[in-house]
């Protein structure tokens, strides 16, 4: 009987020891697509990446569901947005599954968001202005500049993380630097033309992006942030944004486009259908790709 | 710069008042004169030239500034430290759940048919009434620990109660997927047993768990759980309690009065759906326990086993615009010892039998802000010893269900109003038809969507 139970403890411990001892590769739990594409990039062939979202998919409400769980648990590093943006889950993944290296402020834990500029940090909160971040808008992933920011972070972050691939965590970041100069260069070029002019949204989603372009919300679809349009709301928009020099209304795959199509309808301005993300639309399956097919399609139609 | 130009003019004129007027010194005088007039017009010149740079710099400046604000606040710029530091800083985070209810019964009585049953099982009361107040207290207590506190203020028939829900600590950076919890919480059982009833899809528990688990088990211990390193999720747990919760009772001594163990699994079928299955087991020994307002008494040792489903689809796995969750438990109890009907005057009686339930329930979030769900549940109370018939045990030939509709509607993420429809027939010939309105808002602290 003895025996048994120490065989049987024995066995156990073999379960939990050697899945760990086997990985050599660095697993990075990214919570957005966005983040999984950087980590790819920056990581490389040392690490392994589980992205947890996808574009079709709004973050804000994703459940603690089981399959996330299990990735935490394998997590040797976890790379999210932060300011509040996943606050629904990933604090029961952490707490849960997450080991002592991934908490918050460990030599695992990198949030996109505390290391750039945020924009809209309201000076005072209160829900009844809806679902306001405290720490400012959340999808800092939209200007590109961030990206470059935030990218050398990642670097810094894997190699305190993993020194044995120090050199090639420093070495795909020199490549990823001069590519993106060079992208970054070729996109204020082509969007020029975009500045100064205006569009209607759905959400604050594009703060990042409008903010880098120099182009203006005119009007908003949520009545508050996180709350759906109503017919209420939606007419106000109707009469703001009537006979106003507008190019369009962007829309994320995650995002209900009823109001949108509704807008457009009654005013002729067309949708223009941004990926948000990495993977939102065709084009748009890596970082380059994202931004290149989201002045596409903003430039398109104006 | 203008200054430097007046002293210059009264050091000039000092020294020009204290010439002696002397003519033998007139062409000194001039030769000073000249000389004077050379450095004004140095001056002059260096001023006007300082001027100018002082002109073409402020211009840069507001130029520069102009530029900042067109693209301000810049971005790809490393954030600095900008956060002010206040006294208040550490203050756990607070929540507060505000939830009020309007209820009608078309039945006077609602008696449980076969089953003796804690005071949280019961319908609650009609008309117009605040249901329970909770407050929850959260933060971490140090980079290991976490402390968690939810106090619940109810009425029962009359009087306020003040009821410590949960106050435990648990830890939040063990290694292999591994989490301690100590102090008094809901044990992990099943599905809906570690919830707030507020996050529920429906306005009452489901019969088993009002029967069985009279609500929550909540208990005074300690629980180990660890998720186990597999690519689906697994994890294994279990716990020893107090014995005092029911369906354990009357716990004293130093004897560890009640035990917990589960297991689980779960993964995703594919981007739209997951899934999560469970079985666990809840062992409370020796216990003294009251049911049906103290009517009836058990004493003995009851065994609860817990079989529990929950599926969730949601097209891309968007959530947030529509999902479809299916959920059931099913429950069985294995119970050893005396029971007494003090009212039906049945004296102890050896019991020695089980009994069973299940539920199962649909919702379907059908637009961002509304969901409809329906709910079916129902009991088996089993065959009693002779001694017990007549008694409350007797279910009488009546096994109690239930059947539930509700639709409710949320204006964000913290405010929810429900509308439900009961038909409960939880004794032969009690047909109760329930009408309940609710509402639930939550303040503070962003709650947990858990799975």
């Amino acid at each position: 009987m003895k025996k048994s139970i120490f065989a049987l403890l024995l066995g156990l411990g073999a379960l939990i020891a050697l899945p760990a001892a086997s990985l050599a590769q660095t697993t990075i739990f990214a919570c957005e697509p966005e983040w999984g594409a950087l980590a790819k990039d920056i990581g490389g062939k040392a690490v392994s990446v589980f992205t947890a979202t996808t574009a079709r998919q709004d973050v804000h409400h994703i459940t603690a569901k089981p399959s996330l769980l299990a990735a935490m648990r394998k997590a040797d590093m976890v790379f999210c947005t932060g300011a509040s943006l996943e606050i629904g889950w990933l604090p029961i993944l952490l707490k849960k599954a997450g080991g002592p290296d991934v908490q918050p402020g460990a030599k695992g834990w990198l949030m996109a968001s505390e290391h750039v500029r945020r924009l809209n940090v309201p000076v005072m909160v209160d829900r009844s202005m809806g679902d306001v971040h405290p720490e400012g808008n959340p999808h800092v992933h939209l200007d590109p500049r961030n990206m470059a920011v935030i990218a050398k972070v990642l670097a810094e972050k894997l190699q305190e993380v993993d020194p044995v691939n120090a050199k090639s965590y420093q070495t795909n970041l020199r490549a990823f630097e001069a590519n993106w100069q060079s992208l970054l260069a070729q996109w204020d070029k082509e969007a020029a033309s975009l500045r100064g002019k205006r569009v209607v949204v759905y959400h604050d989603s594009w703060a990042y992006l409008l903010s880098w372009l120099g182009m203006e919300v005119a009007a908003t679809l949520e009545p508050k942030p996180g709350i759906p349009p109503t017919a209420s709301h939606l007419e106000k928009v109707l009469q703001e944004v009537e006979g106003k020099s507008i190019i369009g209304i962007l829309t994320a795959p995650h995002e209900n486009d009823d109001a949108a199509k509704w807008l457009s309808g009654k005013t002729g301005l067309p949708i223009l259908a941004l990926p948000y993300t990495v993977g939102g639309r065709d084009q748009a399956d890596d970082l380059p790709g994202l931004f290149t097919q989201t002045l596409v399609s903003l430039k398109g139609k104006s | 710069m203008s200054k430097i130009l007046l002293l210059a003019a009264a050091s000039a004129a000092v020294l020009t008042a204290s010439m002696p007027a002397n003519a033998a010194d007139d062409a000194n005088l001039e030769a000073l004169r000249a000389e004077i007039n050379a450095m004004r017009q140095a001056y002059e010149q260096k001023i006007e030239q300082l001027e100018g740079k002082v002109q073409t710099l402020e211009a840069r400046q507001t130029d520069t500034a102009q530029k900042l604000a067109t693209v301000e606040p810049a971005a790809g710029i490393p954030a600095t430290d900008q956060r002010t530091v206040n006294d208040n800083s550490f203050n756990p985070s607070i929540g507060v759940i505000l939830q009020g209810k309007y209820q009608s019964f078309s039945e006077d009585e609602s008696e449980f048919a076969g089953f003796a049953v804690g005071e949280e099982a019961e319908r609650g009361k009609e008309g117009l009434g605040i249901d329970e107040t909770e407050v929850n207290f959260s933060a971490n207590v140090d980079n290991l620990f976490r402390g968690d506190a939810t106090i619940a203020l109810h009425e029962h028939e009359g009087e306020t109660e003040i009821e410590v829900e949960e106050a435990y600590v648990s830890t939040t950076a063990l290694p292999y997927g591994l989490e301690a919890k100590a102090g008094r919480f809901f044990a992990d059982l099943g599905y809906l047993n570690s919830h707030h009833s507020h996050a529920d899809d429906f306005a009452d528990r489901p019969l088993p768990n009002r029967a069985f688990l009279d609500g929550n088990y909540g208990d005074d211990g300690v629980q180990l759980s660890a998720i186990l390193p597999t690519d689906i999720y697994s994890e294994i747990g279990g716990g020893i309690f107090r014995g005092d919760d029911f369906p354990g009772g009357g716990a004293d001594g130093s004897d560890i009065g009640a035990w917990t163990a589960y297991g689980r699994i779960g993964g995703d079928v594919n981007e739209d759906t997951s899934w999560r299955l469970g079985l666990s087991t809840l062992q409370a020994s020796e216990s003294a326990r009251e049911g049906n307002e103290g009517d009836v008494t058990f004493n003995g040792d009851s065994g609860l086993y817990i079989a529990d489903a929950r599926m969730v689809y949601a097209p891309t796995g968007n959530n947030a615009e529509q999902e479809i969750s299916l959920q059931g438990e099913y429950f069985y109890r294995d119970e050893d010892g005396t029971y007494e009907d003090a009212l039906a005057g049945t004296g102890a009686v050896d019991y020695d039998g089980h009994q069973s339930g299940w539920y199962a329930q649909g919702v379907y979030k059908f637009h961002p802000q509304w969901r409809a769900g329906l709910r079916y549940s129902q009991l088996y109370a089993g065959d009693v010893p002779t001694g017990l018939s007549g008694s409350a045990l007797d279910d009488g030939g009546h096994n109690p269900w239930a059947a539930s509709a509700m639709v409710d509607w949320s204006n964000s993420e913290f405010s929810r109003a429900r509308l439900q429809f009961n038909r409960e027939e939880l004794a032969g010939g009690q047909e109760d038809d329930q009408f309940i309105v609710q509402y639930i808002m939550s303040l503070g602290a962003h709650g947990a969507h858990a799975y």
